[in-house]
């Protein structure tokens, strides 16, 4: 085998790792894009025999975004297994108790129910903030897009750039500001 | 003076002039383009109000099609994150402009205004609320300080 097939065959087979900055990303639309990084869907090689998938470390999960009043539409359902034992946590409350907890719910229900995401699962890395170990970080050489754009405030746009956009009405003349 | 001042005050009424806002007292305000100044010399107070440019005009669009409103004209299809576009619809409070003054048509204006309670209710803009308010968009309460997003196919015109 040539020094170049040798090469070849390790970028193949390789583990890479991702980076998802979950920040003002749907956590169900992400939980369909990182599932393929996961499972390996998105190489040529893939077969699910196949164990070719990668590992995702997906940071600022507590800054996820969900649409409109989903927040507290969004009940999430546990049984203890004794009589009486129901209980349904909604969105917010589960995010308050565990800001990770909403993603990783979203990517383990979005594969499927074989047993095999018990393990897909152990490769994905979620960190509330943008605080990663520097031992997981050092491996990281692909960075995931996010699917939505990322807002940004007006108070931190500078008071120039506020002053100097282009203004599609301006005030009567008479008009007193306030 | 006392004639000067006398119509300052009636100016100031909302009942004798329809199509002014009410105005609450104001000791000082550095931005506004009706500017209304006391001087006090020995025993004579002189009130004179004058009109300032506005900060707006060296920026503002021309518009292209003077017959359909700004935001028509313009082309725009302006979303709920577009703040820098959505504060020039507000007063310093947060609250939307009438019609009146931002001159808009009767489908525009609603949409502005459906956007601009979008984006507050995003928290995208914080430092255009009520003093008292809570400047914070994480500071809020329960559900309200998580983020969240809009689909500005839902506003109904
Ligand atoms: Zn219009």
């Amino acid at each position: 085998m040539s020094a170049l097939k040798r090469v070849q065959q390790w970028a193949t087979f390789a583990r890479i790792w991702h980076v998802y900055d979950a920040a003002w990303q749907n956590p169900f639309h992400s939980a369909k894009l990182l599932k393929k990084y996961l499972m390996g869907l998105h190489k040529p090689i893939y077969h699910p025999l196949n164990d070719c998938g990668d590992h995702v470390i997906v940071i600022n999960t507590g800054d996820i975004a969900l649409p409109e009043d989903e927040w507290k539409k969004r009940a999430y359902f546990h049984h203890t297994g004794y009589p009486g034992g129901a209980s349904w946590t909604v969105a917010w409350e589960l995010h308050d108790k565990d800001p990770t907890m909403i993603l990783k719910k979203a990517v383990y229900s979005s594969m499927d129910g074989n047993l095999q995401r018990r393990y897909t699962m152990e490769r994905l890395h979620l960190f509330p903030d943008g605080k990663v170990p520097a031992d997981l970080m050092k491996n990281v050489s692909n960075q995931i897009q996010q699917i939505r754009p990322v807002p940004k405030r007006l108070d931190h746009y500078s008071e120039q750039e506020r002053k100097e956009f282009p203004k599609l009405i301006d005030y009567p003349k008479d008009y007193i500001l306030r | 003076m006392s004639f000067l001042k006398l119509l300052t005050l009636w100016e100031r009424c909302p009942t004798t002039k329809i199509g002014y806002p009410t105005r609450s007292l104001y000791l000082s305000s550095k931005l506004q383009l009706k500017q209304i100044e006391e001087v006090i010399t020995d025993n004579t107070v002189t009130i004179s109000a004058k009109i300032l440019p506005s900060e707006r005009e060296p920026h503002l669009l021309k518009n292209a099609n003077p017959v359909v409103c700004p935001v028509c004209a313009s082309g725009l299809d302006i979303k709920h994150t577009d703040v820098l576009i959505l504060s020039q619809f507000v007063r310093s409070d947060g609250c939307m402009l009438p019609r009146r003054i931002t001159g808009l048509c009767r489908k525009q204006q609603k949409r502005m205004s459906a956007l601009v309670t979008m984006a507050h209710k995003a928290g995208l803009m914080p430092n255009l609320n009520p003093p008292n308010s809570n400047k914070d968009p994480k500071k809020r309460h329960h559900w309200k300080k998580f983020n969240k997003y809009f689909d500005e196919s839902t506003i109904k015109t």
